[in-house]
């Protein structure tokens, strides 16, 4: 990791890849700690449905509502590398991500033809 | 070897230049202004020369596609008003261009319009599913190339090529300049479709493009999208030859045909119909893929057609609402020709949504390292902003005031 990046800018609203190069998610928000005076410290990402909800006012809460409102905390010691992507150092299915494929693929791959 | 595959691949691209929404307006500019709006399309061809090369570019040396590029830049909030519209905009675009896939057949096999919706879907639905994608592009792109038959209608037809060549010099019609400026923006729109550069980026990041790749990226975008444009020239040159002669309008796809059965006969007819059928039905492959993208790439999905439908199921999910959808809003009798103008006009309305971020992206160092835009993309970049601008903020007002083109 390079000491400074953008946090607005250079991770969020970018690309999750687990440890596998799986897409699975994108970086919908940041969890910040620290008090006034205090040093901030990024301990957080968070991914998810329920994230969008306030991001974007009233679509976002459509959105979210439509998303089934889940969100997801992948903490900062399980990110590996942040360059176009951010990789991390797990399984998507470990950290709780990319559920959603999960959820649709046993039923596509009753479907003659989907593995080729 | 090499060479040679990269000439198939250009000759894949002219043939899937052309959509319903350049033969519309194309022929329609030339019925209604002769040659006049030539130099318009070469403006547009231009303008997706210099943005798909832009976008190329991008998922080459980041690995970023259009949608994921837009959300980086722009944030959740903006980014999902452009996703929305970009959606609205995508099937408004994939339902015109099945209609237009079932009229073509319709007009082949004189079976009714409805069953052939049907069949027409099935029909794309085994396509994207049972053959591999770069074969779709392929078989789609050759038989696309049918429509050059309209290339040599056009010299067939002897039009006044001094009149073709001043067609070429920009300059503003004095009479009607409104239904003037509405031509203009149609077919700057339909030159420029946003799917186009969604298609275009995805499918290189899907080809793992790398920065070697950047040769084959200006080749494609330069000769693929410059040639197809040349198809453009040939549709329009048969609209003012024919068709304004004749004071025929092209209100039907069918009705287009005649550019190439006047002059050719019946094989001319035929092959228009057989390059209007590949080239339509491409194009309503390249818009349902670009859905998917879009939704997939803005989410953070697994995405890809060179993947198993297996290994991105939601975006597989996605095609195929998409594809529902756009056969259900066909059946209800909506006029394929009619929904084109509108989705032409709608998404001139929503390019700045796309083309503004992905040019930021291409002048960002800490992605594009030494390959952002030179001074030639930048310059070329920010007159086609300008232009987009224009565009997007005159598009509806002109389509209120010409009538959706009528007056």
């Amino acid at each position: 990791l390079t000491n400074s990046i953008d946090l607005g800018l250079n991770l969020l609203d970018h690309q999750l890849l687990d440890a596998e190069s799986r897409r699975c998610g994108k970086v919908d928000d940041l969890v910040l700690e620290g008090g006034p005076g205090e040093e901030l410290e990024l301990v957080a990402i968070l991914c998810g449905p329920g994230v969008w909800r306030g991001r974007a006012g009233l679509i976002g809460r459509a959105a979210a509502w439509l998303g089934g409102g889940r969100r997801v905390r992948i903490p900062w010691d399980d990110v590996a590398e942040v360059g176009s992507h951010v990789k991390l150092h797990k399984r998507a299915a470990e950290l709780g991500l990319g559920r959603g494929d999960d959820r649709v693929r046993p039923y596509l791959e009753k479907i003659p033809g989907s593995d080729r | 070897m090499k060479i040679f595959q990269v000439a198939l691949g250009i000759l894949a691209a002219i043939g899937g230049f052309v959509d319903i929404g350049d033969l519309v307006f194309n022929v329609s500019a030339g019925a209604t202004f002769g040659y006049q709006l030539l130099w318009v399309v070469v403006i547009g061809v231009v303008g997706i020369v210099v943005y798909s090369e832009m976008c190329g570019r991008v998922a080459a040396v980041s690995g970023k596609a259009v949608f994921d590029a837009v959300r980086e830049r722009v944030g959740f909030k903006a980014g999902l008003a452009a996703l929305i519209s970009a959606q609205v905009v995508n099937l408004m675009t994939l339902t015109a261009e099945v209609g237009g896939v079932a009229i073509c057949l319709q007009l082949l096999s004189g079976l009714p319009y409805r069953w052939l919706i049907v069949i027409a879907g099935i029909a794309l639905l085994v396509v994207v599913w049972v053959t591999a994608f770069e074969w779709i592009e392929r078989i789609f792109g050759y038989g696309g190339l049918c429509l050059l038959v309209f290339a040599v209608a056009a010299v067939k037809l002897h039009p006044e090529w001094g009149a073709v060549g001043h067609g070429f010099v920009p300059h503003v019609s004095t009479e009607s300049p409104l239904l003037y400026a509405y031509f203009a923006v149609g077919l700057l729109g339909a030159a420029m479709t946003p799917y186009e550069v969604y298609f275009y980026s995805s499918g290189g990041v899907e080809e793992r493009w790398g920065p070697k790749d950047l040769g084959l990226n200006r080749v494609n975008a330069m000769i693929g999208y410059g040639l197809g444009g040349f198809l453009s020239f040939a549709l329009m040159i048969t609209g003012g030859a024919l068709f304004l002669e004749r004071g025929i309008e092209p209100e039907f796809l069918g009705s287009i045909t005649l550019g190439a059965e006047v002059p050719l006969g019946q094989v001319g007819l035929l092959l228009a119909l057989v390059g209007i059928l590949f080239a339509v039905g491409g194009a309503a492959i390249d818009t349902l893929f670009s859905g998917a993208y879009n939704l997939a790439q803005f989410l953070g999905w697994e995405w890809g057609r060179y993947r198993h439908p297996r290994g991105a199921p939601r975006f597989t999910v996605t095609w195929f609402v998409l594809l529902v959808l756009a056969l259900g809003l066909v059946m209800t009798g909506v006029d394929p020709v009619q929904l084109t103008e509108y989705a032409v006009i709608f998404s001139a309305v929503a390019l700045p949504l796309t083309y503004i971020p992905i040019f930021l992206v291409a002048n960002d160092r800490t992605y594009m390292r030494e390959y952002t835009n030179g001074r030639l993309a930048n310059v070329l970049g920010l007159f086609y902003l300008v232009v987009i601008m224009i565009v997007a903020v005159t598009a509806i007002p002109l389509l209120i005031l010409t009538n959706v083109g009528q007056n």
